[in-house]
């Protein structure tokens, strides 16, 4: 009775205090004539019609504003140009994860479909687990991007609506068929026939790419206009979408995508492989981590390639927007991408150099590595090596230049390419080395398949070589040329190395299974590192993709004219990633943890003991 | 202490993002603006318009973005700016150094520099979109890497809004003093990937 005469009083009280609060408030709103008002001031008019005409004259006043078209309005606290970019940066992250799982998930269950192996099912069907709720983020993050856009930068909206409003019907239709298509995809899993739910699966990868395609014209257009005219008036929107830089873009997004993606994946077999309570689960989780590294890695070699072509589209297009990109402002980004790249080829190696140890009969193999880690060690220092170097002024006269009299020579794209075209060829060896461990071929030819091998890989690697050198002595027209042999090489040893090993190790003797499961949890730990450098790395090359058009919304076209119109320097640039993939890493959490759900019994009451009075009736 | 996976994986994405931070400060830093606007006036003189130049060169224009003035080693990216005051009057036979100049601003396209690819961009227009009394400053500028300046903030060029068109002939000047014949140099070429050389631009403004 005490408690509950205490909680009243208590109740009263806020009670009253609420009241009083909200009188106050009123009241404060209300006029107040002046406590003492000098007798010289004192008017005739009347309070009330005093007030009336104020309210009349609010009112004339407000009939008669006139409308201002705002180009720019300021977003609290970051401002607007950091709150698009954040907004813009989430939902290409998440984007491009519900692009790539779809296109891997369909691949692996393809594979389990011809192979009749139940394990693969149930891996792609535990990948597109994480997809509906990364769906909705993706969404949310676009809404939240398109209203930024709207809001903040009205009249630079205007004119792309005014450009691509073609595209934006199929967008949206095509936006609702994807949602189609996953939840279906997702949720019919094991309900319709293997090859109505890989249809599925396709028309869900289908659509994805087209949605992607479309958006991409829009953000590539803003680079690389075409289809207007010299002051911007819309001459066709299909030469718009088309314009330098959108196929380039497309084709290093898909890929890129799938990197990414894989990597993610792998992220989540790792979270889930450091929590298992069982050998059996952590086997399996190990399995899919390696899955998801795999595709990931063989997406990523391809990838600076694609990147190649990207930025011989942005030098045709225009060669001052080149030379910004490579040669300005945005030079020492990439030396920052550099040392990410280094890392994701140490890394990747060193996760398959861990892998040998669960594979019997690798030990023959694991003598090689660290030849291979000096190559990775010193393709890595050439590629982050910079041109010029940050020195005091006696620094630059003892060097005779900014550049270093001997490292300088490094510092170029002649070492740059060969270095990065190294890194990839020892990676590919690393791959190949697990690969091979524990298998011992039967074939007849195996010792001349391995010396035709070793060939191309010493043939090549000298031919890249040679270039990079050669490249020292020729003009620039020349020597960019040099890149494509050097990319075509390797792809092709890559290629023709994989084709023997094929045929090379067809019904080999076995010396054991891989032990799933038997890894070293750093492993783990390595593709987390992994994944949160491929994200990072997304974000970064999201900048300078967008900072290079400087103070231009659209580049040559329209100007920004905000407080924003100036590129940032990499520092700033790079909390604002930093922060982006914080926020990221946290959301995908929330994703992995839902899809961790799943797994959990369903919530039971408790069951409460026997009361000893029972019941009273 | 045994922390659990969930705390060790959180610890690593922040230390690994922070690592990646940390290497964004090592890198110098620096806030590009858009150009600021030049004052011109008509009656400038002869080294004021290479001042104002060099000026327009080394920012709105964005020539030292691609080209350099004196650079002896090392294969070139484009055309080198140093003696190009001289060169022009030979360039291109029947063409004057300051319609030579002028063209390779407004015309690039039209003479390519042997040994270089097309790729410079039309000056006049966006995204640069340097006024033609911008571009009589820089060309008082090219003219003076090697020889005199002799085009005045008076000399009308073909190419200039209510000129008789770019085919119509050389340059005039209103206030009665001819446009010497000298040659130019131009188009520049191809790029190269090469990060930043920081030398091409302070080089350029040490010649200057």
């Amino acid at each position: 009775m005490m408690k509950k005469g205490l909680a009243a009083g208590l109740v009263a009280l806020i009670g009253l205090a609420l009241i009083v609060g909200t009188a106050t408030f009123l009241m404060n709103l209300e006029y107040h004539a002046p406590v003492q008002t000098p007798a010289g001031e004192v008017t005739d008019t009347p309070r009330d019609q005093g007030i009336a005409d104020l309210k009349a004259a609010q009112e004339t006043k407000d009939k008669t504003k006139p409308y201002v078209e705002a180009e720019y309005r300021a977003f609290p606290k970051i401002g607007s140009r950091v709150a698009v970019w954040i907004a813009a940066q989430l939902h290409l992250l998440f984007a491009a994860f519900v692009l790539a799982v779809p296109l891997f998930a369909l691949i692996i269950e393809f594979i389990g479909y011809r192979t009749k192996d139940k394990r693969y099912d149930r891996l792609a069907h535990e990948f597109t687990k994480l997809l509906s709720v990364s769906f909705s983020l993706t969404a949310t993050f676009g809404a939240m991007l398109t209203f930024g856009l709207i809001i903040l930068y009205p009249k630079f909206t205007t004119y792309l609506v005014s450009v691509f409003s073609p595209t934006f019907l199929p967008y949206v239709g095509l936006f609702f068929f994807e949602a189609f298509f996953l939840y279906t995809y997702y949720y019919g899993w094991g309900k319709f026939s293997p090859r109505v739910h890989l249809a599925l699966g396709l028309g869900l990868n289908v659509v994805g790419t087209a949605i992607m395609l479309i958006a991409n014209a829009w953000l590539t257009f803003m680079t690389s206009p075409s289809g207007i005219s010299e002051t911007g008036a819309l001459i066709s929107t299909w030469d718009a979408v088309r314009n330098y830089t959108w196929m380039p873009i497309n084709i290093h997004r898909i890929i890129a995508n799938v990197a990414f993606g894989g990597s993610v994946a792998a992220a989540y077999a790792a979270y889930k492989f450091l929590g298992a309570k069982s050998d059996e689960e952590r086997a399996h989780y190990d399995w899919m981590g390696y899955i998801g590294n795999f595709v990931a890695i063989c997406a990523f070699l391809p990838l600076p390639f694609a990147g190649y072509y990207l930025a011989k589209e942005i030098y045709a297009y225009s060669q001052t927007l080149g030379l910004t990109m490579m040669g300005g402002a945005f030079s020492w980004l990439f030396i920052i991408q550099a040392v990410l790249i280094g890392n994701l080829f140490l890394a990747a190696n060193y996760y398959l150099w861990l892998g040998m140890g669960r594979i019997q009969g690798a030990e023959k193999f694991q003598k090689y590595i660290k030849y291979l880690l000096i190559l990775v060690a010193l393709c890595f220092a050439v590629w982050a090596t910079p041109r010029s170097i940050i020195s005091t002024v006696s620094e630059i006269r003892t060097m005779g230049g900014s550049s270093h009299p001997a490292l300088g020579f490094l510092g170029v794209m002649s070492a740059k390419n060969t270095a990065v075209n190294i890194l990839i060829l020892t990676t590919f060896v690393s791959f190949l080395l697990y690969r091979r461990s524990g298998k011992t071929p039967t074939v007849k030819w195996a010792k001349a398949g391995n010396r035709a091998q070793l060939g191309i890989f010493v043939g090549v690697a000298a031919f890249v070589i040679f270039l990079g050198i050669y490249g020292y002595f020729v003009e620039a027209a020349v020597r960019i040329a040099f890149s494509i042999p050097q990319v075509l090489s390797v792809l092709l040893a890559m290629i023709s190395v994989t084709v023997i090993d094929v045929f090379l190790f067809k019904n080999a003797k076995k010396e054991g299974e891989p032990r799933w499961g038997q890894i070293a949890p750093i492993s783990q730990y390595v593709l987390i590192f992994i994944a949160v450098t491929f994200t990072w790395l997304m974000g970064l090359m999201g900048y300078v993709r967008s900072g290079l058009r400087q103070h231009w919304h659209v580049y040559g076209v329209m100007r920004d004219t905000s407080v924003d119109a100036f590129t940032p320097t990499l520092g700033f640039a790079t909390k604002v990633v930093s922060v982006t993939v914080l926020i990221f890493f946290l959301l995908i959490s929330f994703v992995f943890w839902l899809a961790n759900l799943g797994g959990k019994k369903d919530w039971e009451p408790k069951q409460l003991p026997p009361s000893d009075e029972g019941p009273t009736s | 202490m045994k922390f659990p996976p969930s705390l060790r994986i959180a610890v690593l994405a922040v230390a690994t993002t922070g690592f990646y931070t940390y290497i964004g400060q090592m890198v110098p830093q620096k806030e590009v603006y858009p150009p600021a606007e030049v004052v011109l006036t008509k009656d400038m003189t002869p080294e004021q318009m290479q001042k104002v130049g060099l000026e327009i060169m080394s920012g709105k224009g964005l020539c030292f973005t691609c080209h350099t003035v004196g650079k002896t080693s090392g294969p070139l990216r484009f055309p080198d700016l140093a003696g190009v005051g001289t060169r022009a009057a030979t360039r291109e036979p029947g063409i004057s150094d300051v319609d030579y100049l002028a063209q390779s601003l407004y015309e690039p396209e039209k003479f390519i520099v042997p040994g270089f690819n097309p790729g410079m961009p039309v000056i006049s227009k966006p995204p640069i979109g340097l006024t033609d009394d911008e571009i009589l400053a820089v060309i008082a500028y090219l003219q003076s890497l090697g020889g005199t300046t002799t085009v005045t903030m008076q000399t009308k060029l073909a190419w200039q809004a209510g000129g008789s068109g770019a085919d119509a002939g050389a340059a005039t000047d209103a206030s009665a003093a001819p446009a010497e014949a000298a040659p130019a140099e131009a188009a520049p070429a191809p790029a190269d990937t090469a990060p930043a050389d920081g030398a091409t631009a302070d080089t350029a403004a040490g010649n200057g």
